[in-house]
């Protein structure tokens, strides 16, 4: 068990850019469309089955041909500007003694190349309104990082959000990786695109994945593609009007606030923030088994 | 103290025995569970240990089932004369690939020379018709040896069941194994399914030259077959249903759901048990 590799790159202080599955996918759609951006080549893969349940089994005449595991690769790619390093993965592990494992056997890898910053990406679920454009909340972690996550266009941090007062959590692997980075004195970023609040996590959220990828393709110095994330996402916005037209008019009213900037919302309490979420939450519940919708 | 994680009450004396597993998780037809007790009746299987559900399963309390408390089961038997080790066991909830070896390694210690899962397959089909019985191994020669018997090789691309891992951890260590299906009527599922159980029990009579008589087995088919022919009798639309299955039409999910619920009123706790 553990790290298989396919080949040895030569690598330059590669920056090493995450993504897996989660709220929206945002981490991982921005992750994937970058690696298929610069055409990086897979060179190793954690083996799997210590982490997870298989997904498929090819069975033929009997014989059991293969027996496939959520992938969890490894890709390069050597650019003039910088190297980078790509870790993707298909699923995230479940119990955090098996999310603690990955997240060291990724910094392994990392470290193996000479690898000095990291960046993971995911979801902030916000007060945001679908048709904003989403923000990226960045949490380092090093205070050294914080003047040059300001200068990060359209990038706030934890204390830019005036009832968070810089605290926070950041769960899943996109928060413990940045933490055991520093245990190892290495400079990571989480970078999450702001996902709304009242859409169903489960909905791919390319908006959010495209604001987080603008941000990258600055830091890393590249030109991304992404006419795709675009059409995507005006698809998947066009998908949520269509459920937003349905939503009660009371409940409409509340969420249209969201289109102010959420540090001036000023009446919209916790409370009457809990209460809308299970309000939309209830609400979208309920169309789903009356087959009203279909997200 | 370091604990170990598993009991050995006793360790039996075996020559390279085989190992034969039941999940007891959804046991289409009781049939896992179903074999592995036939088996430690007839043969006079001894317990001989377990495997600490610790890791495995969800502890934070216990399940009730049935007005009972249980807590997930992870048991061997052994069968010294005939030369076989039983597993009976709840399907882990996490850490499968941990336990399956953990479960492998006991019967590598054992020196086994073959393990078999037996399983359950919904079909759409009546009790009365036959059975297929579909196996998957994980070595062709092996594949090609079980050929011998009625076992039909299966086809199947999709989510994997617990065995079809089982089979590819004992790949991995060079132990051959196969998991042997067997259709069960949809609307028995939940219930003992005896004809599917004797075609089990007939495989391995065969294969491991045990000598069991079926006379019992039979006797509750002949049981099963008449109370549902009653049934039918008084019933028009359970009738239509049985009378489509056998003529190799299927049933709607609502007819499918309406069939399995008046066959379960009909065998209630008695089936069940």
């Amino acid at each position: 068990m553990g790290v298989r590799f396919f080949k040895e790159p030569d690598l330059k202080k590669p920056i090493l850019i995450c993504g897996w599955p989660g709220i929206g996918n945002i981490g991982f759609i921005a992750a994937e469309t970058l690696r298929r951006s610069v055409n990086a080549e897979e060179f190793a893969e954690i083996e799997s089955w210590d982490f997870f349940y298989p997904q498929k089994v090819m069975i033929k005449k009997g014989l059991m041909e293969d027996l496939q595991f959520p992938a969890n690769k490894f890709y390069f790619k050597k650019l003039q500007a910088k190297d980078l390093l790509f870790f993707i993965a298909e699923e995230q592990p479940r119990g955090d003694r098996k999310a603690y494992q990955i997240g060291e056997y990724v910094l392994d890898v990392a470290m193996k190349f000479g690898c000095q910053r990291i960046f993971t990406s995911g979801a902030a679920v916000a007060l945001i309104h679908h048709q904003m454009k989403p923000r990226v909340w960045a949490v380092p972690n090093k205070e050294s990082l914080i003047d040059e996550v300001r200068r990060y266009e359209n990038t706030i941090l934890l204390s830019d959000i005036e009832e968070r007062t810089g605290q926070g959590y950041i769960s899943g692997l996109n928060g413990l990786l940045i933490g055991i980075a520093k245990e190892r004195d290495l400079e990571a970023i989480c970078l999450m695109g702001e996902f709304p609040l009242y859409v169903s996590h489960s909905t791919a959220y390319p908006k959010a994945s495209k604001s987080v990828l603008e941000v990258l393709a600055k830091i890393l110095r590249v030109e991304i593609d992404l006419s795709h994330l675009e059409r995507w996402s005006q698809k998947t916005e066009e998908e949520i009007e269509k459920i937003y037209e349905q939503v009660p008019n009371e409940m409409k009213e509340q969420i249209e606030k969201f289109k102010s900037k959420p540090t001036e919302l000023g009446p919209l309490g916790e409370a009457e923030k809990e209460k809308l979420f299970r309000e939309v939450q209830e609400f979208l519940k309920r169309s789903k088994e009356d087959g009203e919708i279909s997200m | 103290m370091e604990r170990s994680p598993c009991e050995v009450y006793r360790f039996p004396d075996f020559q390279n025995p085989s190992l034969i597993v039941g999940w007891q998780t959804q046991d289409v037809g009781r049939l896992g569970t179903g074999v592995i007790d036939f088996l430690n009746e007839k043969l006079g299987g001894e317990e001989v240990g377990k495997i600490k559900p610790v890791d495995y399963f969800s502890l934070s309390g216990v399940r009730i089932e049935n007005d009972v408390a249980r807590i997930p089961q992870t048991k061997f038997f052994a069968c010294e004369k005939n030369n076989l080790l039983l597993f009976k066991s709840d399907e882990p909830e996490d850490e499968w690939y941990r336990f399956l070896n953990f479960l492998l390694d006991i019967a590598n210690s054992l020196k086994i020379r073959e393990f078999y899962t037996i399983n359950g397959n919904p079909s759409l089909i009546s009790h009365s018709q036959h059975r297929r019985m579909l196996t998957v191994f994980n070595e062709r020669e092996f594949g090609e040896d079980l050929g011998k018997y009625d076992l039909s090789g299966m086809y199947y691309e999709g989510p994997p069941a617990l065995s079809s891992f089982l089979l590819w951890c004992g790949k991995r260590r060079n132990i051959p194994g196969a998991s042997i299906w067997v259709d069960v009527p949809i609307y028995l599922a939940s219930l003992k399914d005896p004809l599917a159980q004797k075609q089990v029990i007939d495989f391995l009579n065969r294969r491991f030259s045990l000598k069991i008589n079926l006379e019992e087995l039979d006797l509750e088919i002949e049981n099963q077959s008449s109370k549902i022919e009653e049934l039918k009798e008084k019933d028009a639309e359970i009738k239509r249903f049985l009378n489509l299955l056998e003529s190799g039409i299927g049933l709607d999910s609502e007819e499918q759901l309406k069939l399995a619920r008046r066959i379960y009123d009909l065998f209630g706790k008695e089936a069940e048990g």
